[in-house]
C-alpha cells in the first residue's frame, strides 16, 4: 500500500460575475509553481511531477481544474450554454485562482492551450508570475481538423477525441501512460473538448502580443515535443523567436502531453525549465 | 502490400477488442497505395475480404491513400516524428483522406488499431 503526497481541495473563485467551485491539488513546499492542463484533460497529466521527490523538495506544486473539466463543476446555468473558452475568461480564471489561493508570484507552467495562456499572461499580466515555462505552446495554428467533430449526438466526442490526440503521443511513451493519457479525452465532459479546441484554434490574438513579453522580469522556457503534430518544434521555435531572450529545448521522444505520456522523459526537461526561472 | 494486408486481416479477424471496437463499423475502405488499390470490406468490425482494383465500381466509405514508403516508416517500431500516425503522414503531405472523413473520425481508434497491426512488435508483424 502507499499514498501520494498529493492533497486535493476546493476553492470558490468568482469568473464573470458568478462563482466558479474549483479542484485544486498541490504538494510540495517551496517556491510556487501553477500548472494548467491541456484542452479536453484535467490536474490528473500533472500527477507525475507532483508525486516527484526531486521537484517538490523545493517547490510547491499546484494544479487546478478548469472549469467544465475534471472535478470543477460548469457555472450554473451550463445546461442551456455553449461551451466556447475565451481568452478573457481563460485569464481571468487563472489569476482568480492565483488570488484565491493566495500564491505570491508563482512560475506558470502550461502545456498546449495552457502554454498558450501561460503566454498571454507572460504579454499582459507578468506581474503576477515570477517566470513561464510554455509547453507544446506556441502563438496561434489553425486547426488540421474539424472541431464540430468533437460535439454531437451521434458518436462520443471523448472517443474520438481520444483517437484523434493520440496522433499527438510519442511511440516512446510507456504503453500504460499513453492510455492513461487518453482516458482523460474519453471522460472529458461533452463539447468540453470541443470548447478548448475554440480557443486554441480560432483565437489569433497572442500573435501581435509577443513583442510585449520581457524575459529580462519574467524568465520564457518553451518545452517541445518533436512527436506533437498539434504544435511542432517549428510552431514553437516560431514563437519563442519572436519573445528576446526566450529558450526552447525540443524533446526528441516525447509528444504533445509529456508530464502525462512519459514522465521519466519529460522530468529531466523540467527540472531544467525550473532551474531557468531566475529568483521568486 | 496484398500479403501483408491479408496478414494484418487475419490477426484482425482474431482480435477481440478490435470485433469490439468495430461491432457498428460495416463498411468498404479503399486503401490506394503507389496507386495500386485495395477494397477492404469490413462486416460488424470485422474483415471479410481484401480485394484489388482497379476499380471504377466499387463503391467505398472512405479511403486513405499514400505510398509504401511512408506505410514502410509507419509500421516501424518507433516511426519517426510524423510517420508514427495516419494523420501525421497526411499533415507531412504524404497521404490524404478522401470519401466521409466523419466516418472515419467515428471510428478513429478502430481504423487506426487496424493500420498498425503490421508495426514492428505487435501482434500483426
Amino acid at each position: 500500500m502507499s499514498i501520494e503526497p498529493i492533497t486535493g481541495r476546493y476553492v470558490t473563485v468568482d469568473v464573470g460575475g458568478s462563482p466558479r467551485r474549483i479542484y485544486f491539488e498541490e504538494a510540495g513546499e517551496g517556491r510556487p509553481v501553477l500548472c494548467l492542463h491541456t484542452a479536453g484533460a484535467d490536474t490528473r497529466q500533472w500527477r507525475h511531477l507532483m508525486n516527484d521527490a526531486e521537484i517538490t523538495a523545493a517547490h510547491r506544486l499546484i494544479a487546478f481544474d478548469m472549469p467544465w473539466h475534471g472535478k470543477s463543476l460548469p457555472p450554473e446555468g451550463f445546461q442551456t450554454e455553449e461551451y466556447l473558452l475565451t481568452t478573457e475568461v481563460y485569464i481571468e480564471t487563472v489569476l482568480a485562482v492565483v488570488e484565491g489561493l493566495e500564491l505570491h508570484r508563482p512560475i506558470l507552467a502550461g502545456c498546449s492551450m495552457g502554454g498558450r495562456i501561460a503566454l498571454q499572461l507572460a504579454a499582459l499580466h507578468a506581474e503576477a508570475f515570477s517566470g513561464f515555462i510554455a509547453i507544446e505552446a506556441s502563438d496561434f495554428q489553425p486547426a488540421w481538423y474539424d472541431i464540430d467533430w468533437f460535439h454531437r449526438p451521434d458518436a462520443h466526442g471523448g472517443e474520438m477525441g481520444a483517437a484523434l490526440v493520440s496522433a499527438n503521443i510519442s511511440p516512446y511513451a510507456p504503453e500504460a501512460e499513453r492510455w492513461n493519457t487518453l482516458w482523460m479525452f474519453m471522460m472529458s465532459g461533452p463539447g468540453v473538448f470541443r470548447g478548448d479546441l475554440g480557443f486554441y484554434t480560432r483565437d489569433e490574438s497572442l500573435i501581435g502580443r509577443l513583442g510585449q513579453i520581457d524575459t529580462a522580469e519574467t524568465p520564457v522556457h518553451f518545452l517541445v515535443g518533436a512527436y506533437d503534430l498539434t504544435c511542432t518544434p517549428e510552431d514553437a521555435k516560431r514563437t519563442a523567436d519572436q519573445i528576446p531572450g526566450a529558450t526552447l529545448a525540443v524533446m526528441d521522444e516525447l509528444g504533445h502531453f509529456p508530464m502525462s505520456e512519459h514522465p521519466e522523459g519529460f522530468q529531466p526537461f523540467f527540472v531544467d525549465a525550473l532551474a531557468r526561472m531566475g529568483s521568486a | 502490400m496484398l500479403s501483408t494486408l491479408q496478414s494484418m486481416q487475419a490477426v484482425h479477424n482474431g482480435t477481440p477488442h478490435l470485433l469490439r471496437l468495430g461491432r457498428l463499423f460495416s463498411e468498404t475502405v479503399l486503401l490506394r497505395i503507389d496507386g495500386d488499390e485495395f477494397y477492404l470490406t469490413f462486416e460488424k468490425g470485422k474483415l471479410l475480404g481484401i480485394a484489388e482494383g482497379p476499380s471504377r465500381k466499387t463503391p467505398y466509405r472512405f479511403a486513405f491513400v499514400t505510398d509504401a514508403e511512408a506505410l514502410w516508416e509507419f509500421w516501424q517500431a518507433r516511426p519517426a516524428p510524423g510517420f508514427h500516425d495516419i494523420f501525421g503522414i497526411v499533415k507531412m503531405g504524404r497521404g490524404r483522406i478522401d470519401g466521409d472523413i466523419l466516418a472515419l473520425v467515428k471510428n478513429l481508434r478502430f481504423f487506426k488499431e487496424f493500420m498498425a497491426l503490421a508495426r514492428q512488435g505487435s501482434r500483426g508483424a
